[in-house]
């Protein structure tokens, strides 16, 4: 499993997101369930997949599915060449 | 006063009617009750005089695993045997089938009680411990009245398959735990000439407050209307109070001796309320109602939404999550697919918020259950035969 991939998945189970309502443009606005618990959720995820501990005032900055891949590539961990 | 067990009663039920015509009080106790002959043998020595004579003595743990030992007066439950035959419409019944243990409060009034009060035959079965003579003693039940728990309903299926139907129950009723709405069409299926009842009380009314026909409300926590003579009301914390003709004259817990006088309201334990046309709808159990993150959690609230999609059994228990704040973790049994975890867990993510939803979806391969054949909630953080579907991260 790629990267990206990786990150589909945690997404799906961190805000329970049905297959369809998944893409890489995703909004943190589009989703009902990125809340401020969602939000805790999402970085320990972050944590356990990437072994990247996301600061708090990191987390809250976060606006979308993009936003991740941006602070995650300039941790090294790259998404490119993936599809 | 002396003990009688239910080995002794299940090897010769005529015992049960021996000590029942005799005048000397007596305590039944489940075999597994969980606490020593030595501890009931010292309660009994406490409890007053006019207790020794024309009573009996049930044991319950109830929902809350604390042992409670609950003292009946013979001619009020008689009384009540009489009230429930008419109510229930029991008239036409032959005989009674017994599918849950006979210390059980439930079972012992509405079945063994009624049986003898009206002089009808009592066909032991063993329940699902004997589902082979359980099935033959349904299958030749001649207008029978059977009482199950909801929890029941799907061990049918699982013992029986999904083509057996059992024509000769003419009345059906369910207590003990949530009555099971979402299952009715199996129920249905299951039993094509019983007349379906919700009956609703607790140990301590000894056992009955309320009675529903299903036909009445197609809402599985609308207990029905109060039997004649049971008075019901709200306290200020929510819960059902009652005063029944039939109840309890007695209780003892880990708090002592309690008897009420005939003024006194008895907690049911039960959150509630009062609805249109003297029905009342049960929300709960007070210490299944709880705050999270400042949302008021209702678990029973939450299960009829697992249910909704569920077929199989389904419980929750109280942890923490890595916060520390309190939250509810959803246990569920058979093992679940992956894509019924997802079924239950859209269901969460459609109808509530976060804090709503389990810390953990598990799995264990069966529950542990209580003799009386509930679900023992206080065991389920206890079991080590468990798989994690999910878990929240927060």
């Amino acid at each position: 499993m790629n990267n990206k991939e990786k990150l589909r998945d945690l997404l799906i189970d961190v805000f329970l997101l049905e297959d369809s309502e998944f893409h890489f443009d995703l909004k943190r606005e589009d989703v009902d369930t990125w809340d401020s618990l969602g939000v805790v959720s999402l970085a320990v995820g972050i944590q356990e997949t990437f072994g990247y501990h996301l600061e708090p005032e990191e987390a809250l900055t976060i606006s979308g599915v993009q936003d991740i891949i941006k602070i995650l590539e300039a941790k090294g961990i790259s998404f490119d060449g993936e599809t | 006063m002396y003990i009688l067990t239910e080995g002794e009663v299940n090897t010769d039920i005529t015992k049960l009617d021996r000590c029942w015509a005799e005048i000397a009080t007596f305590v039944f106790l489940p075999d597994r009750s969980g606490v020593s002959k030595e501890w009931v043998e010292k309660v009994v020595r406490q409890l007053p005089e006019l207790f020794h004579k024309n009573h009996f003595v049930l044991f319950t743990s109830g929902s809350t695993g604390q042992p409670k030992l609950v003292i009946g007066s013979r001619e009020r439950a008689e009384k009540l045997a009489r009230v429930l035959h008419e109510v229930q419409d029991s008239e036409p019944c032959r005989q009674a089938i017994l599918a849950l243990p006979l210390t059980y409060c439930y079972a012992f009034v509405n079945q063994w009680l009624w049986s003898r009060v009206m002089k009808r035959d009592l066909i032991l079965s063993g329940g699902f411990k004997q589902p082979d003579t359980l099935r033959k003693a349904l299958l030749e039940a001649n207008d029978a009245l059977l009482c199950l728990v909801g929890a029941q309903v799907s061990l049918f299926t699982t013992h029986y398959g999904h083509d057996i139907s059992f024509p000769g129950i003419i009345r059906l009723h369910f207590a003990g735990g949530p009555f099971p709405q979402n299952e009715i069409d199996i129920v249905k299926r299951l039993f094509p000439n019983a007349r379906i009842f919700n009956n609703y009380g607790c140990a301590e009314a000894m056992p009955r407050l309320t009675i529903r026909p299903l036909e009445d409300s197609d809402e599985g926590s609308n207990i029905g209307k109060p039997l004649p003579g049971v008075e019901l009301k709200i306290s200020d914390k929510g819960e059902i109070l009652f005063r029944s003709p039939y109840q309890a004259v007695g209780f003892y817990d880990d708090n002592g001796l309690y008897i009420p006088t005939e003024e006194d309201w008895i907690s049911s334990c039960d959150l509630g309320e009062e609805i249109e046309n003297g029905y009342w709808r049960i929300k709960g159990r007070s210490n299944e109602i709880f705050k999270r993150y400042g949302e008021k959690i209702s678990l029973p609230q939450l299960l009829e939404i697992v249910y909704a999609c569920w077929s199989g059994q389904a419980a929750f228990y109280r942890d923490v999550d890595i916060s520390g704040e309190g939250g509810h973790v959803l246990i569920l049994s058979p093992e679940p697919t992956k894509e019924q975890v997802r079924s239950i867990l859209q269901a969460f993510r459609k109808n509530y918020s976060r804090t709503h939803w389990p810390i953990r979806v598990e799995s264990t391969s069966s529950f542990p259950v209580l003799p009386s054949g509930k679900i023992d909630k206080s065991a389920l953080s206890r079991i080590t035969d468990r798989t994690i579907h999910w878990r929240q991260r927060s």
